[in-house]
């Protein structure tokens, strides 16, 4: 009777022990399954790369899809693509450059233990993005627009100025590329392509997919640096604890750089 | 740990002053240089294709123009922004090995287009 006490006793103190030997002492930065904070950081980074990897491989599908079609109608590629707001294009580009500046400096903000800093670095990181995605809405709503019959989404919306000429760049099957240039080389290429209606949707088709997943990433990366800046409101971040801010920059990151080679060839193409 | 040893100093000499980056410091000038070279590259790609609406140059080349131009932005992004300058040999091997994984997609696809005929008007190659 005694033995089985004394044996217990010891198991609940070998217990407490051990949960003294992993936590105390020790916060976020080093979790008792990692030696030191920086080995701890390499893994999370690593982590995230190997992630990032998948995700251009993602995307470098619809890149590889882009470029068998460009190498077989370019000149259907370079007058689909006159029909996109190049401005407006090139407007997301700096947006989406400055908020890959901004995010660069929260990072250093956040290693450098300065808690407005990053707070407020954050903040404009998401003002950016949500100027993004409103940019591109507006570029979206445009196409819709055109189909509707209707010249801008505001005409649309108000039943303003008709567009005059039919067209509609939205893939599907109401697409009606504009006649007025349709009558060059895009003839030949519609008798190469059975089952296509219209070689110009693939262009679209290929628009619509790659901005719109890259949408949908914008919004995922605008969700993490939201959950970011609550985490640096309630002083997660520390000198000596970072990781977070610097693995959802490196998210943040590759959004941009999605959009690098997105911007010149949908937007910038003769 | 090992790699330490494989690490280089920040650029601008930030390394020696902030001992608990034992990896190395991007400093906040290097920051706004990189962001200035980004702004640069963007109105060259857009100059770039706006001088090509007048000029009759190879579509070609103005397609490799706008895809250089892309990938030296990438290429920066990469390296300073996210901080591939300063992390260790494995991280940087699976940044690298994403472009190896594309190069091998587009080498494969493509080569698989050009043998069954690509674009479809030309024909098999002989």
């Amino acid at each position: 009777m005694a033995t089985t006490t004394t044996t217990q006793g010891s198991e609940v103190q070998g217990h407490e022990a051990h949960a003294d030997h992993g936590h105390a002492g020790h916060g976020r930065e080093l979790q008792h399954h990692f030696e030191t904070p920086q080995q701890q950081k390499e893994a999370a980074t690593l982590g995230m790369w190997v992630f990032l990897v998948t995700e251009l491989m993602l995307f470098g599908g619809i890149f590889m899809a882009y470029a068998v079609y460009r190498w077989a109608f370019p000149d259907i590629w370079a007058e689909a693509a006159h029909h996109l707001n190049t401005p407006l294009g090139a407007v997301n580009t700096v947006v989406l450059l400055v908020s890959s500046l901004t995010v660069a400096l929260a990072v250093n903000a956040a290693e450098e233990g300065r808690k407005q800093r990053l707070i407020r670095l954050l903040g404009v990181t998401m003002v950016l993005g949500v100027a993004f995605l409103g940019i591109k809405a507006y570029e979206y709503s445009e196409k819709f627009a055109h189909c509707a019959g209707y010249k801008t989404p505001i005409a649309w919306a108000t039943s303003g100025t008709p567009l005059g000429e039919t067209e509609c760049l939205v893939p599907g099957r109401a697409f009606v590329f504009p006649e007025a240039h349709g009558t060059t080389a895009a003839d030949v290429h519609n008798e190469v392509t059975p089952g296509q209606g219209s070689p110009y949707q693939l262009f679209y088709l290929l628009y619509f997919i790659s901005t719109g997943l890259h949408a949908v990433h914008m919004l995922i990366g605008l969700s993490i640096v939201g959950m970011l800046t609550f985490m640096a409101v309630r002083g997660v971040f520390t000198a000596a604890y970072s990781t977070p801010v610097e693995i959802g920059g490196l998210y943040w990151h590759l959004i941009d750089i999605i959009w690098v080679f997105l911007f010149p060839l949908f937007y910038l193409v003769h | 740990m090992a790699e330490h040893s494989n690490t280089m100093p920040g650029a601008d000499g930030h390394a020696a002053a902030s001992d608990h980056h034992s990896h190395g410091h991007i400093g906040r000038d290097t920051y706004y240089r990189v962001f200035a070279a980004l702004m640069v590259l963007m109105v060259l790609t857009v100059g770039a294709w706006w001088v090509e609406g007048f000029m009759e140059i190879p579509r070609v080349l103005g397609v490799l123009v706008a895809l250089a131009i892309a990938s030296t932005k990438t290429v920066l992004i990469i390296y300073y922004f996210m901080h591939i300058k300063i992390s260790n040999r494995v991280t940087q091997l699976y940044a690298v090995s994403a472009f190896i994984a594309f190069t091998i997609l587009f080498v494969i696809v493509m080569g698989d287009y050009f043998a069954r005929g690509w674009p479809p008007e030309i024909g098999p190659l002989p």
